[in-house]
């Protein structure tokens, strides 16, 4: 059967030629939405261990019995927010912790991955909890599959995650009170926040190639200053997307104009759109609220995103690890369309645009030959509020059947 | 040493002047007579041999003898047949009933009050357990009482790494072994809310500089010289334990065993050992099917006691609950005697009812692991400490 299938021209080939073993999973659909450009109509995937190994339109004729046939299929969704972690991920005895990796504190038997996967998502990044001004290492992982790092880390120290705004000084306090507690001490200020990440950077300057100097954590912010990973800081409210990039900017001044940053939660991003070109920065934004009020009094427009799509920032939606009704990622995209973000850009901002932003799009974040076989099933029209995810693919295993 | 040969020639007198003086009295209700023969009136031939003669020897490695004969000189277990010739003049424990090594609590906090938990560093490798006993503390009796000849002192698992653990008997002050096992904290437990490491990020990150840069103690353990005792408890705690472990090819056990059914596999294949989490009466009974999940899997398994919180009793309790869920009751007697030695390294000396080992016998009226028998008379180093026909 496969042998009649028209394959479109995607890297390695005609089909003809591939052999096909039988433990292949191919999963047919109206329209296959890839994330790399096309949609096909009538179309199959093809995943052979684990990756995709063929995309194509089906062969006509009646359908098979047992055959697998959605109305829809995107790849699987990308959320680099995914806010499954708790206090104990984050190293609160000290307000910078950069030699810290969240990889050594997630519990993978948590319920939470599944959820995130049943609703579509299939790669996350989870980050240290947000109480630190530099947290740690985040990581990239897949939701579902045997569950250890081994099995499911997509790329390892994959960001350097930090925080600005009210919550890393949150539960600060002067000396007065209780003088011994390790929460006497700063920040306990937005301003305190900036002082701690710019001393942070400048003793990390100081210490390169001066071994004196060095400190538990230099490597890890020599690494981000340098650009080897990027620096992915949460900011909820203008002024702290504000003071991220002014940190960048400073930065670049002292010779480290590698540095990558990545805003998280940027709710108001939308009011800075220059701040965001000029600098090249990528924004992760939040889930939508009924009110538009978010965290640190953010106001969260509801065509932020269409906003910054429109300037040219590269976009990811996330869904915070949400498990309330129509709150799931595939709804976030849907909210975005409707404050006027085209369909493939909501499809690109849960696919292709974060994978891009983290660099695991070699991997995940659209259908090609020779990428991860995650595939997300639809009943209907993805990100319209009428269709829901009825299946899910992860690694060529059916792990939600919508049969 | 002297005292307590004058010590024990006493007890072999006082037991002889208040039992039957004949050996060999078939026994009546009471289950146990001891007894010295008259022709053995001099006080050290009495002392040097002792036979304990019982139905059912249970001899610590999951096989027993039926009507059995241990003989027991200067404390040491000298010989363990079926039809052994018995030295005249030898002294003779006749029991109609079970016989086995002194039980043994692994974790356990008993004779050593509050000093196991230095509060002040959750990094001190080179403190050791021994030197926070107590051997005249009254929950030691308690112990005894239970049929636990031994226990497993460990540093609190409230420390990222506590110290070394200790195993002492029950009586008599002896520290069998004085540095079993490196205690690690990898449980919530040495997590605080005020002080370092707030997070199992710190924590790991902590153990991998302590590990790649090993010092005293810990470079014992990276050497593969000192085992390790993980304190674990949910899965991914149970996971990230091993992963750690290999990589710095660590050995030893982990303590917590609750969750360990969902992760059998992953623990068998890192080839440490498991010793249980205590259990107590109206517990889930998952810890139970998880425990004997673990030894069908051909894990090795001890009992922890994690007294005085627990009374002593529940480590006998606990094995009974997993024998119905299923554990073998062979499995559950040599979890603990014979397999909680060697999980401390101390299998050559206690834990069994085999030559060379020391005395450390308790005598039941069936069998250990059933709730309905009851102690009748426990033996430290070929001493009675508790029980008999007193």
């Amino acid at each position: 059967m496969l042998f009649t299938v028209l394959s479109l021209a995607l890297g390695s080939g005609g089909l003809a030629a591939m052999p096909v073993p039988a433990e292949a999973t191919t999963v047919f659909a109206d329209r296959i939405y890839t994330a790399a450009g096309d949609v096909i109509e009538n179309g199959m995937v093809v995943i052979t261990d684990g990756k995709i190994s063929a995309i194509g339109v089906a062969p006509n004729g009646e359908r098979k019995e047992g055959e697998l046939h959605v109305a829809a299929i995107t790849p699987g969704m990308v959320d680099l927010s995914s806010r499954n972690t708790n206090m104990q991920t984050v190293e609160e005895t000290t307000e910078v912790s950069a030699q810290y990796h969240v990889a050594d504190s997630l519990d993978l038997f948590d319920r939470s991955w599944g959820r995130q996967l049943k609703s579509g998502v299939t790669t996350v990044v989870a980050n240290p909890y947000d109480n630190n001004c530099i947290g740690g290492f985040s990581i990239a992982l897949k939701t579902g599959g045997e569950p250890s790092l081994e099995a499911r880390t997509v790329k390892a120290d994959v960001a350097l995650r930090g925080s600005f705004g009210s919550q890393p000084s949150g539960k600060n306090h002067p000396a007065r009170r209780r003088p011994t507690d390790f929460y006497s001490r700063r920040p306990t200020t937005r301003m305190g926040v900036e002082w701690v990440w710019r001393k942070s950077m400048y003793d990390a300057l100081y210490a390169e190639g001066n071994k004196d100097r060095a400190f538990d954590g230099v490597e890890q912010l020599l690494a981000a200053l340098n650009g080897e990973v990027p620096v992915f800081a949460q900011a909820w409210a203008t002024q702290d997307i504000r003071t991220a990039v002014f940190l960048k900017e400073e930065m670049a001044k002292e010779g480290k104009t590698k540095m990558r940053l990545i805003i998280d939660a940027g709710a108001e991003a939308w009011r800075e759109l220059d701040f965001l070109t000029r600098t090249g920065t990528a924004v992760v934004l939040p889930p939508f609220a009924s009110d538009g009020r978010t965290f640190d009094n953010a106001f969260y427009a509801r065509d932020c995103a269409a906003k910054l799509h429109g300037a040219g920032v590269p976009i990811a939606l996330s869904a915070h690890n949400d498990s309330s009704p129509g709150h799931s990622l595939g709804d976030q995209a849907a909210f975005a369309r409707s404050g006027g973000l085209s369909f493939d850009a909501a499809l690109e901002a849960v696919t292709i645009s974060p994978a891009r932003i983290m660099g695991i799009d070699r991997r995940v974040g659209s259908i090609e030959v020779g990428k991860d076989g995650d595939l997300v099933l639809w009943n209907g029209t993805p990100f319209e509020l009428t269709s829901s995810v009825v299946g899910v693919v992860l690694e060529g295993e059916l792990v939600v059947d919508p049969r | 040493m002297m005292f307590n040969t004058i010590l024990a020639a006493f007890l072999a007198v006082s037991a002889g002047l208040t039992a039957t003086p004949q050996p060999g009295t078939p026994s009546g209700s009471e289950g146990v007579k001891a007894g010295v023969s008259p022709a053995s009136k001099a006080v050290s031939d009495a002392a040097a041999f002792t036979a304990f003669k019982a139905k059912i020897v249970y001899l610590g490695n999951g096989t027993s003898l039926e009507n059995g004969v241990v003989l027991v000189q200067d404390g040491i277990i000298v010989k363990v047949g079926k039809d052994l010739e018995i030295p005249a003049g030898a002294g003779i424990v006749d029991h109609d009933g079970a016989l086995s090594a002194g039980l043994i609590a692994l974790h356990s906090n008993d004779g050593a009050g509050g000093e196991l938990n230095d509060t002040t560093r959750t990094v001190m490798p080179d403190a050791e357990a021994r030197f926070a006993f107590d051997p005249k503390h009254p929950e030691l009796r308690e112990a005894l009482e239970a049929g636990i000849t031994s226990i497993v002192l460990c540093p609190s698992s409230s420390r990222l790494i506590g110290g070394q653990t200790a195993v002492v008997k029950t009586s008599g002050g002896v520290i069998v072994k004085p540095n079993a096992q490196l205690s690690l904290g990898l449980s919530s437990a040495a997590l605080s809310y005020n002080e370092f490491p707030t997070s199992y990020s710190g924590a790991l990150g902590e153990l991998n500089a302590q590990f790649s840069d090993p010092k005293g103690a810990v470079s014992r353990a990276v050497a593969g010289s000192l085992p390790v005792l993980m304190d674990v408890n949910d899965r991914a705690e149970t996971m990230r334990a091993i992963a750690f472990a290999k990589k710095y090819k660590l050995r030893g056990a982990m303590y917590g065993s609750y969750w360990a059914e969902d992760v059998v596999v992953a623990i068998k294949e890192s080839g440490f050992d498991v010793i249980c989490t205590p259990f107590d009466v109206g517990d889930n009974q998952r810890g139970a099917r998880s425990v004997a999940a673990l030894a069908a899997a051909g894990v090795r398994i001890g009992f922890g006691l994690d007294s005085p919180a627990r009374h002593p009793a529940s480590l006998r309790f606990g094995a009974a609950m997993c024998v119905r869920q299923g554990l073998a009751a062979d499995s559950a007697r040599k979890a603990l005697t014979g397999d909680a030695a060697d999980i401390v390294g101390a299998g050559n000396r206690i834990g069994k009812i085999a030559r060379g080992s020391d005395a450390d016998i308790v005598l039941w009226s069936g069998d250990p692991v059933a709730l309905s028998s009851s102690i009748k008379a426990v033996y430290i180093e070929g001493k009675q400490v508790f029980g008999g026909s007193k």
